[in-house]
């Protein structure tokens, strides 16, 4: 039978709202967004969204219903320049022509504070590039937006710039935002409210004061009986 | 180089392309000739490279458009000049009923299938015995095409020539770029920013292949024959290859410079080792992917730009 990354997971985001994703390493929450995302293919149940069934629907197919995330390891298209990795989900999500797409992603750059648009990827601090992910799965416009671990590797002053801005793009777009952190500062700072994973299976949600104080939440983090 | 600079060049190049048989002899046309089929299959091949895709099928489809318009001359009395065509549509429908089921594949599985194609292909030609004049080949009884003119004949491979050109000018002015490039260098993130890598893969190979099997077309109409092993030689896949790694890939103009350059190269070597050639492309592809991956273009990008670099330091 083998073991089961992700068992019936369900639960509500509202736009606007950010929700924290937490739970032990190996809890399934890479795993979720990549379910949800449509990397991967369940090899049993059911994936709705916004009641449509898209268990089987191609990944391409959900950025374009409005489902975007962000990936914890970040690849560049090393090929491209800066702002020409932001116009592909804008092109092709979105299905905007080439001019279109730059002054969208103009847009998004200026508003996340990305400047010197034509340049190589190789040359973007780190702070750089955690914004570039983000605006590149911004350019999708989508309604649900999940970022995983996207303040990874981040010195505090900068930790403090991301957090501002995501609480300002969900705000300002009205999005569902649903953000995968190991650091509960993050968490705590960022987040409106908060589901646990364990093992697969969401065993808490709340706001964090509350769940952070769940016994069950403290035995999963600390290894208590299986 | 700056861009007014590159277009007087590319404008002063296509004139003296258009002009030549003016006062070039039979052979140097001829030679040109080859060297402009050859050119137009390279830049091709690289249109669908820029996919990540690397074909080993090239004579596959070339071979399927020269049958395509030999068989519709000789058994179905098409006219000439339609036959051209025709053989870049057939192969486009070859290429799309197969890429189909092989695009699924990617990289070293999609291009060992393309490896396969061309034998599977040859080998049907080899064996449709009555339909296709089996191994032997076919003749257009008739003649080659404009009674052999080689002025008219040059000028045919340069239209075909222009056609490759045209299309890979547009894949890299328009999203296709985009497309390609992120397919290219993370499928991952270009799915998940909406890309349908399989179609596009598709369209992409579609639209190379057809391009191809005119070439095909173009090169047996010049030549009023085609058996199995002429028209799939390996020649026809390793050469562009070659032409176009030396040249630098990625790039219009890299596969015309390598065209360029190494289609002179092939011409003498052809008269100094007849069976020996072929070898010397692989060779020439091994080494260029070692030492010089990005091909000529490349090596003049990286001078360009320490030079650009070494004059900040200085500043």
């Amino acid at each position: 039978m083998g073991l089961v990354a992700v068992n019936k997971v369900s639960f509500a985001m509202d736009e606007s709202e950010i929700l924290g994703i937490i739970g032990p390493n190996g809890a399934g929450k890479t795993t979720f967004i990549n379910l949800v995302s449509g990397i991967i293919m369940p090899s049993d149940g059911k994936i709705e969204y916004k009641g449509e069934d898209i268990t089987y629907a191609p990944a391409h197919e959900r950025a374009r219903k409005g489902i975007a995330r962000t990936y914890q390891l970040i690849h560049p298209l090393e090929n491209l320049s800066l702002i020409e990795n932001i116009m592909v989900g804008s092109i092709f999500a979105r299905g905007n022509s080439l001019k279109a797409a730059r002054r969208k992603a103009e847009a998004l750059c200026s508003e996340l504070g990305l400047r010197d648009l034509d340049r190589d990827t190789s040359r973007l601090t780190i702070l750089e590039v955690k914004k570039m992910e983000i605006a590149r799965a911004l350019a999708n416009e989508p309604e649900v937006l999940f970022l995983d671990e996207v303040m990874a590797g981040l010195n505090a002053d900068e930790t403090k710039d991301l957090i501002a801005t995501v609480q300002k793009i969900a705000k300002e777009r009205k999005l569902a935002v649903g953000v995968v952190e190991h650091v509960m500062g993050v968490i705590r700072e960022l987040t409106h409210r908060v589901i646990v994973l364990e093992a697969g299976e969401l065993i808490a949600q709340g706001p964090y004061e509350e769940v952070s104080k769940n016994k069950r939440v403290i035995e999963a983090y600390l290894g208590g009986a299986a | 180089m700056n861009r007014s600079l590159a277009r007087a060049i590319a404008i002063g190049a296509a004139a003296l392309a258009l002009i030549l048989p003016l006062f070039a002899g039979d052979y140097p046309l001829q030679v040109a000739r080859n060297v402009m089929m050859y050119m137009a299959l390279a830049v091709t091949w690289d249109m669908l490279l820029r996919s990540g895709q690397i074909s080993f099928g090239i004579a596959g489809l070339f071979g399927v458009g020269s049958y395509a318009t030999i068989l519709a001359v000789v058994r179905g009395g098409m006219p000439d000049w339609l036959s051209i065509p025709f053989a870049g549509l057939f192969s486009g429908l070859v290429a799309f009923l197969i890429g189909l089921v092989i695009l699924r594949l990617r990289h070293t599985y999609f291009s060992i299938v393309t490896m396969a194609l061309g034998e599977i292909f040859r080998i049907i030609i080899h064996n449709l015995h009555d339909f296709t004049g089996g191994p032997e080949g076919i003749v257009i009884q008739q003649g080659v095409m404009f009674g052999g003119k080689s002025s008219h004949l040059y000028w045919l491979a340069l239209g075909g020539l222009a056609v490759a050109l045209g299309a890979s000018y547009w894949f890299d002015k328009s999203r296709f770029r985009f497309a390609l490039t992120a397919i290219r260098n993370n499928e991952t993130s270009a799915k998940s920013s909406g890309i349908d890598i399989f179609r596009w893969l598709l369209v992409t190979f579609v639209i190379t292949s057809a391009i191809q099997g005119m070439i095909g077309g173009i090169f047996v109409q010049s030549y009023g024959f085609a058996s199995p092993d002429s028209v799939f030689s390996a020649d026809f896949t390793l050469l562009p290859m070659a032409m176009a790694l030396l040249g630098g890939i990625h790039s219009t103009v890299g596969p015309i410079l390598g065209g360029l350059l190494l289609g002179l190269v092939a011409e003498w070597l052809k008269l100094k080792i007849p069976y020996g050639h072929l070898v010397v492309y692989g060779v020439m592809i091994i080494v260029v992917i070692l030492f010089m991956p990005n091909g000529l273009l490349g090596m003049a990008r990286k001078a360009g730009k320490k030079a650009a670099g070494g004059q900040r330091d200085q500043a």
